[in-house]
């Protein structure tokens, strides 16, 4: 008795932490609020169910459902894994870049509320509300084994068990991953991430998939453990069990994960066994109860310590011992060369006029650059055609064609409502066009999008702060770089072994980066935690990490001091000498006069003028715009 | 055409039902910002809260009327008691939608564990029934219809011609624009908890009317057709609300009657997915 | 200008204030003060603090030391309804109408502290201001003109009579000819009808035109005050908008 009783514990614990982690893998780590998990749940467990069951004629069809394989053990085990990841799939499309988080969990909530009425209501499909029972328990039956029914339900938890230990291995090597750090950053800033690089539906994706998979696994095992499974098990209130779990134990941390599974769903089940059952308590109110209480946990947990019993821990990074400190000089690579990124076949700096490559993109309006001589236009690293952009019937920019030249620290100032960020948000793909091209290193990127223009090393850091405030420094400028082999799904599965070479060789130019710039004592400091002025540097710092070609700053030296502007602005000029292009949005005139050649004078969403600050105070337009307008 | 006409006859019902209870969620989310998936939960408490009283051998409409300011009250505890110190704090959307469901478990499951898990029903004569043609319709079921008839007419003359109905539409276009113009809009947002609670507790005992019996889980399954007429009409669009109650009504009801009732919510969640996919704005809503 | 305005008129007068959103101040010790028939404008580059200081003149953003007193009040980190009710009229830069009301609905948001009989006939004086507005009543704010906004933005201050205003930028985003005839006609007026009027402006010469005095912003803190035809005729103030030993800022440049 007492041991049958501790088998159940440890086969429901099993059971309720690969779940959470699963959940906190999404919810916690990916930042998915994915309200329908358990539906996936369900769906492994339905999967598992129907891949052991004999085919429904051989009961006597007292229960009908579809499948019926009669499969021996460990099939619908992983049958229920596949299955939960693959009907993850139709989702995405939920949770991609267009909708707002919340309403994409209400989808998501509601879809559960729906799949579950369907599957009570529809018998012939997972016999309906009465639910499938009968479900072969692995490896009973066929006597290869021929256990003892102690010694078997001791095998099974220790094989339950066992697979709960490997999904957390699972998700704590992707987690610890700099593809898990990419995770991270979308959850704390998507938009940012994205433009860095980083394939949002991709990475959001992978996280629905393998999140799915594995409580398509716990389905499956609670399923053929308990051989019974029908819709009230899998209400979409269980859902909310899961997150109330997750939220309490720690969401991002997978141990709190597991300890939050054991103190909720488990926790719960066995509290209530010790209340004194009486025949004047109602029916139900036991169990009500129980929800109510769930309910008040996740309220009060979330208003009292929202990070959990076991908060996400920090990720403290150093580089491993031994290594030398980067050296001082060069500790900056030179940026890429320019053509790094194009395609094999072209040949290295041939950038073709734009005019010729633009063809394909249909008839592009003759402008005064175009016309020029192809020799000015070899050297054009980045350059718009009559790009227009309008909110609400609004010209923001209107109809503006600049070329921004190879290695040079070209300045954008302007008045307020220039347009200034708003060309810039569009030259890396942050905002559409309304019409206009944009031409990169001699290809038409105006439909690209963010993610991939990053890729092509083209690079923005935004006017408003947007580290990511719960990575320390060191992971934000880590998060930069691209190419680490850590930093797709499957290399982080294939282990610390593969890409860190890559991330030491990223943590020495990081540190160098740190060094440069004086923050080297913030490197383990969460970004969220620094000054104004600190985490603008941390942003420009990760965008150089990005190794672009082509930076795009918009305001880098807002509220930073006056001494410390002056420094970045003499990395930046060396930067330039190094290889680089730079467009920077700057309003403190005296920073373009010191560094930008030429300056690109913006007001009321055109090109008024461009020259050197000195050209520029001479032209009476110029004057015009900042003063009369 | 007989099945036709009966179908409509249910369809006009859950429409007007579904049209009080999605006007009251678009105009709460539309104006306090929060998503409040608890509403669900509050409108079967308001059916329970006219179920007692309608125990006590008062007439069920005397119990709407407890629903209704019940639901009142306890909308405006709600918000003060919880959502607004969250938000305050600057909580993150999607963490008040995690808030609202545990309150969801809070209200529902308290709700049960006060009335007991078995369905119960109004004692209430339903009245005579009219036919016209094949349309046949009780008195309670008109008077449902002419209840919402008369909400709808009435949101619209608050929103369109009072001055608070014009300072919620101000505070939900531009909160700290109305601030400038003097507006409380503190203020504002408690009247909007009490008089959308008062229609969610409205909405609440007509439903409790129109399904016959219920019980405390009740509406789990209805507060999909109300996401679903908000999102169709666009999520805080009082217009948008009714239209896409009308929708979503009559096209579950007409469809139950063609296919089988079991699964009359699958045009709701279709309609549901395809918006949420496409045109997350909805119907009325401004385009992106 | 025909019509008639009586405007009670109320001095600012702000002391040291220091403002921020959180982190480093933006704007620090600020002294100001603007009085009743006056045009007081605020001008200097981007970034200087301009906006941020009428935004906690206005209450939107807290002042976190420093005093504000308007009339005999002291306002102070006030509540930005209770300084629409002490008759201060704050025009935001951007989100300055409520774009999914209807312009008379607007203009009725902006009398919402009058009685109910008072509302048309304020309107009507609105609408002689601004006789655009007039056969547009109906319209969705939301669908405006960049002018016809910012007319509507101030026509909505203006229904609560203030004695105070405080308007940022609002020639920004508008065509020149237009930023001309809102600032000479309208701004002004309001002084000439007994208002004080504290106005943030880019196009720096434009709204020394129509000011009795003027503040230069730069880096959050007062750089030069003075009256237009002092501050023109310092060399140094051009370049406090363009850097450099410049000021040669005459139009005879060509490059």
């Amino acid at each position: 008795m007492n041991a049958f009783y501790l088998i159940n514990l440890l086969v429901y614990a099993a059971v309720d932490a690969m779940a959470c982690l699963g959940l906190s893998q999404q919810f916690g780590v990916a930042g998915v609020t994915n309200f329908g998990f358990i539906i996936f749940q369900a769906a492994g467990g339905y999967a598992a169910a129907v891949l052991a069951l004999p085919h429904d004629s051989a009961n006597g069809g007292f229960q009908s459902y579809i499948g019926g394989w009669n499969l021996p053990f460990p099939l619908p085990w992983i049958g229920a894994a596949v299955v939960g990841g693959l009907i993850a799939v139709p989702f995405t499309f939920l949770v991609g870049r267009r909708l707002r988080g919340d309403f994409a969990a209400v989808g998501l909530l509601v879809t559960a509320v729906l799949l579950n009425l369907l599957v009570t209501n529809y018998r012939p499909l997972l016999n309906g509300d009465a639910g499938l029972s009968l479900i072969p328990t692995p490896l009973r039956g066929d006597n290869v084994f021929s256990v003892q029914p102690v010694g078997y339900q001791w095998l099974f938890t220790v094989a339950a068990v066992v697979l709960a230990a490997a999904v957390y291995l699972f998700v704590r090597r992707i987690t610890a991953s700099p593809y898990g750090r990419s995770l991270r950053a979308m959850r704390d800033n998507d938009m940012v991430a994205d433009s860095l690089g980083k394939n949002l539906l991709s990475l959001r994706t992978a996280m629905l998939v393998t999140g799915g998979a594995i409580a398509g696994l716990s389905g499956g095992i609670l399923v053929t453990y308990i051989t019974t499974w029908s819709p009230a098990a899998w209400g979409y209130a269980e859902t909310v069990v899961l997150f109330a779990a997750v939220i309490i134990g720690g969401a991002g941390n997978h141990l709190g994960a597991i300890l939050g599974a054991i103190l909720v769903p488990v926790g719960f089940e066995e509290i209530t066994r010790f209340i004194p059952t009486s025949n004047n308590l109602p029916p139900n109110l036991i169990p009500s109860l129980q929800w109510v209480a769930i309910g008040l946990l996740i309220v009060v947990f979330l208003w009292v310590r929202p990070q959990g019993i076991l908060p996400e821990r920090k990720r403290v990074i150093r580089l491993p011992a031994g290594s030398v400190p980067a050296a001082r000089a060069g500790a900056v690579p030179p940026p890429r060369p320019p053509d790094a990124r194009v395609p094999a076949g072209r040949p290295p700096d041939a950038q073709v006029p734009a005019a010729r490559t633009v063809d394909a993109g249909g008839p592009a309006p003759q402008t005064e650059e175009q016309r020029r001589a192809p020799t000015e236009a070899r050297d054009v690293m980045l350059e718009t055609l009559d790009v227009a952009r309008e909110f609400g019937g609004v010209r923001a920019v209107a109809g503006v064609s600049i070329q921004v030249r190879k290695g040079r620290l070209t300045g954008l100032i302007g008045p307020n409502g220039a347009g200034k960020s708003t060309l810039l948000a569009m030259l890396a793909g942050t905002l559409p066009v309304t019409s206009g091209q944009i031409i990169y290193q001699g290809q038409d990127i105006t439909g690209t999008p963010a993610f991939r223009r990053a890729r092509l090393g083209l690079v923005r850091t935004f006017q408003l702060a947007s580290e990511f405030k719960r990575l320390t420094v060191m992971e934000n400028l880590l998060s930069g770089v691209p190419g680490n082999r850590g930093d797709t799904f499957r290399g982080s599965l294939l282990g610390k072994r593969y890409w860190q070479a890559d991330e030491t060789a990223a943590i020495a130019r990081a540190e160098a980066l740190l060094e440069r710039f004086g923050l080297e004592q913030f490197a383990n400091h969460y970004a969220g935690d620094l000054s104004g002025g600190q985490r603008r540097l941390v942003e420009i710092m990760r965008a150089l990490m990005a190794e672009p070609a082509t930076l795009l700053l918009d305001e880098p030296m807002a509220g930073v001091h006056p001494n410390l502007a002056r420094r970045i602005g003499r990395e930046l000029v060396a930067l330039c000498e190094e290889g680089m292009t730079i467009l920077m949005v700057e309003h403190e005139l005296a920073i373009m006069d010191e560094f930008c050649d030429p300056v690109v004078v913006m007001a009321e969403g055109a090109v008024l003028a461009e020259g050197t600050m000195e050209q520029l105070r001479g032209r009476s337009e110029v004057v015009e715009a900042y003063l009369v307008g | 055409m007989t099945i036709f006409l009966s179908s409509l006859g249910f369809g006009l019902v859950t429409a007007s039902v579904l049209a009080i209870a999605s006007v009251g969620f678009t105009l709460q989310f539309g104006v306090t910002d929060v998503l409040n998936l608890a509403y669900g939960a509050i409108m079967i408490a308001g059916a329970f809260v006219a179920y007692v009283v309608n125990q006590a051998g008062l007439s069920v409409w005397v119990g709407l009327v407890a629903a209704v300011i019940a639901c009142s009250l306890g909308s405006v505890l709600l918000n003060s008691g919880v959502y607004t110190p969250f938000q305050r704090r600057g909580t993150s959307p999607i963490t008040m939608v995690i808030v609202s469901l545990g309150m969801t478990l809070i209200i529902e499951f308290g709700v049960q564990a006060l009335a007991g898990g078995t369905a119960v029903s109004y004692t209430m004569s339903q009245g005579t029934t009219f036919h016209a043609g094949g349309l046949i319709l009780s008195v309670v079921q008109l008077v449902v219809i002419a209840l919402s008839l008369l909400v709808m007419i009435g949101v619209h003359g608050l929103l369109r011609y009072t001055r608070l109905g014009k300072a919620m539409r101000a505070t939900a276009a531009n909160k700290s624009l109305a601030r400038n113009c003097g507006i409380r809009t503190n203020r504002v947002i408690t009247v909007t908890w009490a008089l959308t609670g008062g229609l969610c507790g409205l909405a609440g005992v007509v439903f409790a009317m129109d399904s016959g019996s219920f019980d405390a889980t009740a509406t789990d399954l209805f507060l999909v057709l109300i996401l679903a007429a908000v999102f169709l009409g666009g999520p805080g669009q009082a217009y948008g609300a009714m239209l896409g109650a009308v929708i979503i009504g009559l096209a579950t009801e007409i469809s139950a009657a063609y296919i089988t009732a079991d699964y009359k919510y699958v045009v709701a969640f279709v309609a549901l997915l395809i918006i949420l996919g496409v045109r997350p704005t909805g119907l009325l809503g401004a385009r992106t | 200008m025909s019509a008639e305005l009586a405007l009670p008129g109320l001095p600012l007068r702000a002391e040291k204030v220091t403002a921020g959103y959180g982190g480093d101040p933006v704007i620090r010790d600020i002294t100001l003060s603007a009085d009743p028939g006056e045009v007081v404008s605020l001008v200097g580059p981007n970034g200087s603090g301009k906006s941020t200081l009428l935004k906690s003149l206005a209450g939107v953003v807290r002042v976190s030391s420093g005093t504000v007193r308007v009339g005999d009040r002291d306002l102070t980190n006030s509540a930005p309804e209770d300084i629409a009710r002490a008759a201060v009229g704050y025009v935001p830069q951007v989100d300055d109408v409520f774009s999914t009301l209807s312009v008379r609905e607007n203009l009725e948001m902006g009398g919402y502290l009058l009685r109910r009989a008072q509302v048309a006939g304020r309107i009507g004086r609105v609408l002689a201001i601004f006789p655009r507005l007039g056969s547009m009543l109906g319209r969705s704010a939301g669908k405006l003109s960049g002018g016809e906004r910012k007319m509507l933005a101030m026509g909505r201050v203006l229904m609560l009579d203030p004695g105070l205003f405080l308007l940022d930028e609002p020639t920004a985003n508008l065509a020149p000819i237009v930023a001309a005839e809102l600032l000479t006609e309208h701004v002004r007026h309001l002084a000439t009808s007994g208002a004080a009027v504290l106005i943030v402006e880019q196009r720096a010469k434009a709204v020394l035109a129509i000011s009795d005095r003027s503040y230069v912003l730069g880096g959050g803190e007062v750089r030069m005050e003075g009256t237009p035809a002092e501050l023109s005729g310092r060399p140094d103030f051009v370049e406090s908008f363009l850097g450099g030993r410049g000021a040669a800022a005459a139009p005879s440049g060509d490059a």
